[in-house]
Order: structure tokens, then sequence, then C-alpha cells
């Protein structure tokens, strides 16, 4: 679509800066209870001596937990209506219990067997993870309803995006700071205390949207009119209601086709990460631990700056020519700077490792941007066949599958670094073939599928004429139905 | 003040306490000593300064010692290279000697001769300096813990990766180097032992010599004119590889060759096909590792094993790209760009 056949955001859809910053500190509090666990999950082994393949087990066991737990959550948070909305509660009481137990969690008695360490983790993971959904679900489906606006979601989206990175930032001086012998007797005494910061940290600036932000649907009330029911009937019919929800909504073809680009683009590019690391310190630096770190770490910095630019002009490219030409140029670009590590990885010129970090940011900072603001438009999609609106659901699912696909791929990752005959002990002197293996992966596995996840979303069909069509219909019915939701919105 | 600009100055106000406080934190990580810091002053003495291998060594010890004072705020570890021009037993002696007096607080040493060294690493040690040797050691010393490779260990390893290129069968023969080295008869030992699993294997000595290029060539000359029928060779050096006469007396892959060590002069026999396999050690570890053993043991206060072993890396046409871009990395210059392109 062109700059000018572009339609301007009405005012009444336009959000402050105030609320995209308020949401956008939800994106902070959200990337880093995702982030977290896992970067603090080394002092489980190295701190109290858990055996790797148990702290591999204690993040992998959340996530089949989550399979059930999220969408349960999205469909409570849909059906929800209370005096304070539908996700607001929710996210309010979510951020305070998740910071909670994420203090406690942490706080492990020395002393203790593995088991000890490992069953005492396990149960405070779950739980957490518990109160992180009820968070994050309600806070992501916000995100979907708080505004109408096609262009305006993307902004708010890209703002969100743009705050969550300083997570991202954060997390990896997490193990610096709990090793930190000047602050800490041991890393362990590190977690406790770095995990009461976290907490406090998360309760406080977690709760802020659900105290700032106002909700723009009103759940409609299905059963008004009806006969009650026992409260066995009662959860049988919500059970059925809840497995038609989840059936209608992974059968819809438009949210398949995100789901389908995010979990490629995206896991193709975390399945890489280590491989990239393994590249950079054995082959372009033979082995030289010391240089290798120096330009992982000018790659990190380079691809964080990269992705904050990136957001930036995805939002603004976003607004001139859709979302969907967005992501697909977003996407070549990634693909091509996953190509061109090919030619880069030169260990006559280990400069030229840092030359496709721009590139790779781009599809990344695209991704998280305007899935959000695409997933919104297909919730309107299904409001207007359904007639229910159910952000919870579809952002659950969503992310439930950006969380799954992302422990395969790092499950996945150790067993294709064993595939290419990586042997740790030959330092840099590993045989050629495993390098040029390594390489393979590196280059052709991200670059694959960057080139499916745009054959994904290459069909995705609400362009902005449609969602303009598809907002104006449900204009038309919700002005039909207004006597209805004002006399709900009073009670 | 308008809610944009308050955004803005919050938004940079978050960037500053997150990016900002963690490089903070790791700035007083590395640059800034506290009060109270520990010192340990390590003194490193190899057998010649003149020798590349000890070079790398020493690259690997200044880096331990750097990361090592990183990681302990209250740490900061001293590598004092002390290490003779040329091989000298007695120079070393005066060196631990010097660096008990100037109360160092531990010696890393590799022994020229482990009779002329035992007493003065034993004085040492009496007057509490904790010492460690690395690459070749002094057994009956009261050295703390030795770092190298397990010699018998190697010698299996060349036996083994010999049958595999000759099919477990045909002639072959041992190449000594110096008869009374305890380190080479060690490997000689490994080899005869694995070779007792080849029946069909027919060692025809082990011939001994200088330890320099050109008596180890004429000796196996003499050897290939006495055993025509002759398929490899398993040397416990790599004196014949130290230039391109080898090349002149046999042809490349007719005679399997494999050998210990793996430095940059012999890489051409590798890439040429005349050797197939070299075992290669990897020096920079004995600087490395012999600087983290001494902080765990004196700054953890560790229990440190008796002897720490040194793991030899294969090297075949199949790694030399990797093994030479290794070689660069541990501080090598004279490696040619078509290695390290591989």
């Amino acid at each position: 679509m062109s700059a000018k056949n572009s339609q301007q955001t009405p005012q009444k859809d336009k959000l402050s800066n105030g609320q995209m910053f308020a949401y956008g500190l939800g994106g902070i509090v959200n990337n880093l209870l995702g982030g977290a666990i896992g970067f603090m999950s080394i002092v489980l082994n190295v701190g109290l001596g858990i055996n790797p393949a148990l702290v591999g087990t204690l993040q992998a066991i959340p996530r089949l937990t989550d399979a059930i737990t999220d969408p349960v959550m999205g469909y409570i948070s849909d059906k929800t209506r209370s005096r304070y909305g539908r996700r607001r509660p929710y996210i309010f009481i979510g951020a305070i219990a998740v910071g909670l137990m994420f203090a406690l969690m942490w706080q492990l008695p020395p002393g203790n067997s593995e088991m000890f360490y490992f069953w005492f983790f396990l149960i405070g993971s779950i739980i957490f993870y518990l109160f992180y959904t009820m968070f994050a679900t309600p806070w992501v489906a916000l995100g979907y309803e708080l505004t109408t606006d096609y262009h305006e979601r993307t902004r708010l989206m890209g703002v969100m995006n743009f705050m969550g990175q300083f997570a991202w930032i954060s997390l990896p001086w997490f193990y610096a700071i709990m090793e930190n012998d000047r602050l800490f007797s041991d890393s362990v005494e590190g977690a406790r205390t770095l995990a009461i910061v976290i907490g406090v940290f998360v309760a406080i600036v977690g709760a802020v949207p659900a105290i700032f932000l106002k909700e723009k649907f009103v759940a409609v009330d299905a059963d008004s009119g009806e006969k009650k029911i026992s409260m066995l009937e009662g959860i049988k019919k919500n059970v059925a209601e809840f497995l038609k929800g989840l059936v209608t909504t992974v059968k819809r073809p438009e949210f398949l086709k995100l789901c389908a680009g995010t979990f490629f683009l995206f896991n193709g590019i975390m399945l890489v990460g280590a491989f990239s690391s393994y590249i950079t310190i054995f082959y372009v630096s033979g082995g030289d631990n010391d240089m290798g770190a120096k330009y992982m770490g000018l790659f990190g910095t380079i691809n964080t700056i990269s992705t904050l630019m990136a957001i930036a002009a995805v939002t603004w490219i976003s607004s001139k020519i859709g979302k969907r030409k967005t992501f697909i140029l977003a996407t070549s670009i990634t693909m091509i700077g996953s190509l061109l590590k090919w030619f880069s990885y030169d260990p006559m010129a280990p400069w030229k490792v840092l030359l496709p970090a721009p590139m790779i940011a781009v599809g990344m900072g695209a991704l998280f941007t305007l899935m959000g603001s695409m997933i919104a438009d297909v919730c309107d999609l299904d409001e207007l066949e359904t007639g229910e609106r159910r952000e919870g659901m579809f952002g659950s699912i969503y992310w439930w599958m950006v969380k799954l696909g992302m422990a395969l791929a790092f499950g996945l990752s150790g067993y294709l670094l064993n595939a290419t005959g990586f042997e740790v002990e030959l330092g840099g002197a590993q045989s050629s073939s495993t390098f040029f293996w390594m390489r393979i992966v590196d280059v052709f596995i991200p670059a694959a599928a960057a080139l499916i996840a745009i054959i994904s979303v290459a069909s995705f069909k609400i362009t902005e004429e449609r969602a303009l069509e598809i907002r104006s219909e449900l204009e038309k019915r919700k002005a039909k139905t207004a006597p209805v939701s004002a006399a709900l919105s009073s009670e | 003040m308008k809610l944009s600009n308050f955004i803005i100055v919050l938004l940079v106000g978050i960037s500053f306490a997150m990016f900002g406080g963690c490089q903070e934190i790791s700035e007083e990580l590395a640059d800034i000593d506290p009060e109270g810091v520990d010192t340990l002053r390590i003194t490193m003495i190899a057998k010649s300064s003149d020798n590349p291998v000890f070079t790398t060594a020493k690259k690997g010890a200044l880096q331990a010692a750097e990361e090592l004072s990183e990681k302990y705020s209250m740490l900061h570890v001293e590598v004092d290279w002390e290490t003779p021009a040329t091989e000298d037993a007695n120079r070393q002696v005066e060196i631990i000697r010097k660096a008990v007096r100037e109360n160092a607080d531990a010696i890393i040493v590799s022994c020229s001769d482990r009779d002329s060294l035992t007493s003065a690493i034993n004085a040492a040690v009496d007057a509490g300096v904790e010492v460690m040797t690395f690459d070749s050691d002094a057994p009956e010393s009261k050295r703390f813990t030795f770092y190298g490779p397990d010699d018998e260990k190697m010698g299996e390893m060349l036996a083994d990766k010999l049958a595999e290129l000759t099919e477990g069968k045909g002639k072959i023969a041992i190449l000594g180097g110096n008869q009374d080295a305890p380190n080479l008869k060690k490997r000689i030992n490994g080899i005869q032992n694995a070779l007792a699993d080849y029946p069909d294997m027919d060692n025809v000595g082990t011939y001994y010599h200088p330890e320099n290029e050109v008596d180890a060539i004429a000796l196996m000359d003499s050897v290939h004119k006495m055993y025509p029928d002759l398929i490899g060779w398993a040397m416990v050096g790599s004196w014949p590889l130290f230039g391109d006469k080898l090349m002149d007396i046999i042809e490349p892959g007719k005679i399997k060759i494999v050998a210990i060590d793996a430095l940059p002069v012999q890489l051409k026999y590798v890439e040429q096909n005349y050797v197939q396999l070299l075992l290669g050690q990897p020096t920079f570890r004995w600087g490395k590792i012999s600087v983290e053993t001494i902080v765990e043991k004196l700054h953890e206060k560790e229990e440190v094993k008796e002897i720490i072993r040194l793991k030899p890396i294969p090297v075949s046409i199949e790694n030399l790209g990797g093994w030479s871009r290794q070689l660069r990395a541990w501080g090598y210059t004279d490696i040619p760009e078509k290695y390290l392109v591989m």
C-alpha cells in the first residue's frame, strides 16, 4: 500500500505516550521474567553442583505445564467480567505474585542434597510459571485491544518491543553480578539477593499497566438470561467452551500463518545462537577465547543497537507499506544477513564477523513489533466471525508456541553441535569437516527458516484495507449492541 | 514538564540504570583494586626462552594471570617470566634460589635436569614456596603437582594409529631419539605394549640417535636400505621433520609416519602426505593450566591432584587448518597463510 493510500489514525484511536510507556513497562517485566531463570540457572550447576542434565530438566518441565496453563489463562481472562475489567486484575495480582515467587524460589537453603534442590526449584518453578502466566497472558491480550487502529497497534508494539530490549541488555550481566566476590560470598548468595531485587522490580513495575491503562472492550455476557446451573455442569460447560475455542483458534488460517512465520524466523536464529559463538571462538579466532569473546561482545552490542534502530524503522515503514510487506522486507534482510555469514567467517580477517550483525537484527526487531500488531488484526477478524473477543486465547497460544520453540531450539542445538563432530577438548584444532558443517548449520538453517517464514506470511490476507473493512463492520455491530454493553458496564 | 519529555527522561534513566549500572559493576570487578588485595607472585621457569613452545606457554600463563585477577576482586596474580636463554639446569637452580630470596609465592618449572633441580625444589618448598612442574618433571622432589602428558599413553596412541594406517600388518620401526631420556623411554614402552595387540605387525627395531635432523634422517635412510619392505615409522620425537631433507629420501604416502609434536615447521609434511599423524601438545596450556592450578591451591585452598594430565591433540590433514589457526592463536607467527584458511 502506498503512503498516500495509508489511513491516518483517528484521534479517538490514538494512544498517549504515557499509555504506550505504561504498556512498554510490562514488556520489560515480561522479558525479564522470561529470561532471568535461564541466565541465573548456571548457579544451580556451578554454585550448588546440580547435574547439568537435571538443570535442563528443570527448565524443560515448566514448558509442558505452560501448554495447559497458558491457553486456560487466556480463556479465563477472555471470559472474566469484573468492574476492573478482564485483564487488569490479573496483571496487577499476577505481577505482585510472580515478583514474590521469583524472590522466594531462589532462596535456596544451604547444605542440602542435589535432589532436594531439584525438587525445591522444580516446585518453585511451576508455581512461578503459573503466576507468570497469570501476569503475562492478560498483559499480552491487553496490548492487542488497547487500540483498534491498524497502525497505532504497530506503534504500540514498537514501543513495547523497544522498551523490552532493555531487559535483554541487562540479562547477560546477571552472572557477573552474582559472581562478584566483593558483593557476595558466593554465587548462590548472589542469586538470592539478585532475585529479591528483581522480584521487587517486577512487582512494582509490572503492576503499572494494570493501574494506568484502561481496557477498551467489555466481555459480552453470553449467558445472560440463561437459567442457573450447578457448579459441575458449569465446569463441564466451561471445559467444552474452552476446547471449542482452542480448536477454533488453532484452525484460523491467518493466525497459523503468523505462528509459522514466528516459529521459523525466531527459532531458526535461536537454534544457531550457540553455533555463532563456537565458530567465532574456535574457527575465526583459532581457539583464542579472549579474541573470540571480544568479537562476540562487539557482535552483541551491534546487534542490540541495530535491533533498537530496526524497531523504530519497522514501525515507520509499516505505516507506509503495510505490515505484511514490512515483515517480508525485514525478514529478507535477515535472510541475506544469515547468508552473508558464510563469507564473513574469515580467520584472516576476524573483524568481518561483525558485518552481518545489523542485518540479522532487522528481522528480530521487526518480528515482535509486527506480529503483535498483526495478531490484534486477527482478533478483529475472529470477532467478526465468532462474535467473541479472544485476545487472551490468541496471545497465550502464540506465546506458548514461541516458548516451546525456544526450548526445542536450545535442546536441539546441543545435538546438532555433536552431530558436526565438535569436540571441546580439541579447542581450535577441530577437523575441516567439523567446521564446514558448523558453518553450514549456522548459515543455512536460519536462512532457510527465514525463507519459510516469508512464505508463511506472504499469503496473510489482512491488509490495511481489509482491516479497515473489518473494523467498520465491527463498529456497526457495536453500535447496534451499545445499549447492552452500556448496561453491562454499569453493573 | 510535558508528558513526552518526562517519558524520554524516564527511558534514558532506565537505560542508564539497567545498562550503565551493569557496566559500573563490571568495571568495579575489572579495574579497581580495593584495600586488602592479596598479590600472588609466581615465578615461571621454562627450559629455554628461544624455544617457541615455551613462548606460547608464557603467553598462556600471562593470560591466565590476567583472567584470574579480573575474576577475583581480592586477588592480583603476577607472573614473573625467568627463563634461561638456552637450556641450562644450573641457571634454573639459580633462578629458583633467587625466587625464594625475593619471596615468590609459587614457582612453576620445566626441569632441564631432574637431578640438579630436585634439591633446589625441595629447598624452595622447605622455605614455604609452593612448586609445581610442567612439561618435564622432577618426580622425586617435593613439588605438589606435575602438569604434562602421559608419555606411555602417547606411545600407545602412535602405535594404534600406525596400525590403522597399515591395516595392522607389515614391518615398522621406532625412531627413539636419546636412549637415556626418561620421557622417550616411556613413549617407546607405550608403542611396544600397544603393538602386542597387532600380531601381524613386525617391529624391526627401535633406533636411537643424536637428537638432530641430520642424524635422524641418516639413520632412517640406513634402516630403509636394510628393510626395503618397511611400511611405517613411529617417531617418539619429530627430529627428522625439523627441515626439508626427509623429503629427499621418501615418497609421500609410501611409508606411513606417525610422530610426536606438531610445530609449525612440521606442518608441510602433513600437508604433502609424508606424515599421516602428529600428536601435538597444547603448549599454551602449560602456562595457562599451571597458573590456574597455583591459584586453586593457594587462593582457593583446594586439593590438587599429584599429576594433572595434558591431553595431546591428534593433527592430520583433516584438521591441519584448525591446528594451524590454534597455533597462531597461541602466538606462533611462522605459519603459512594457506594453512590458516584451510
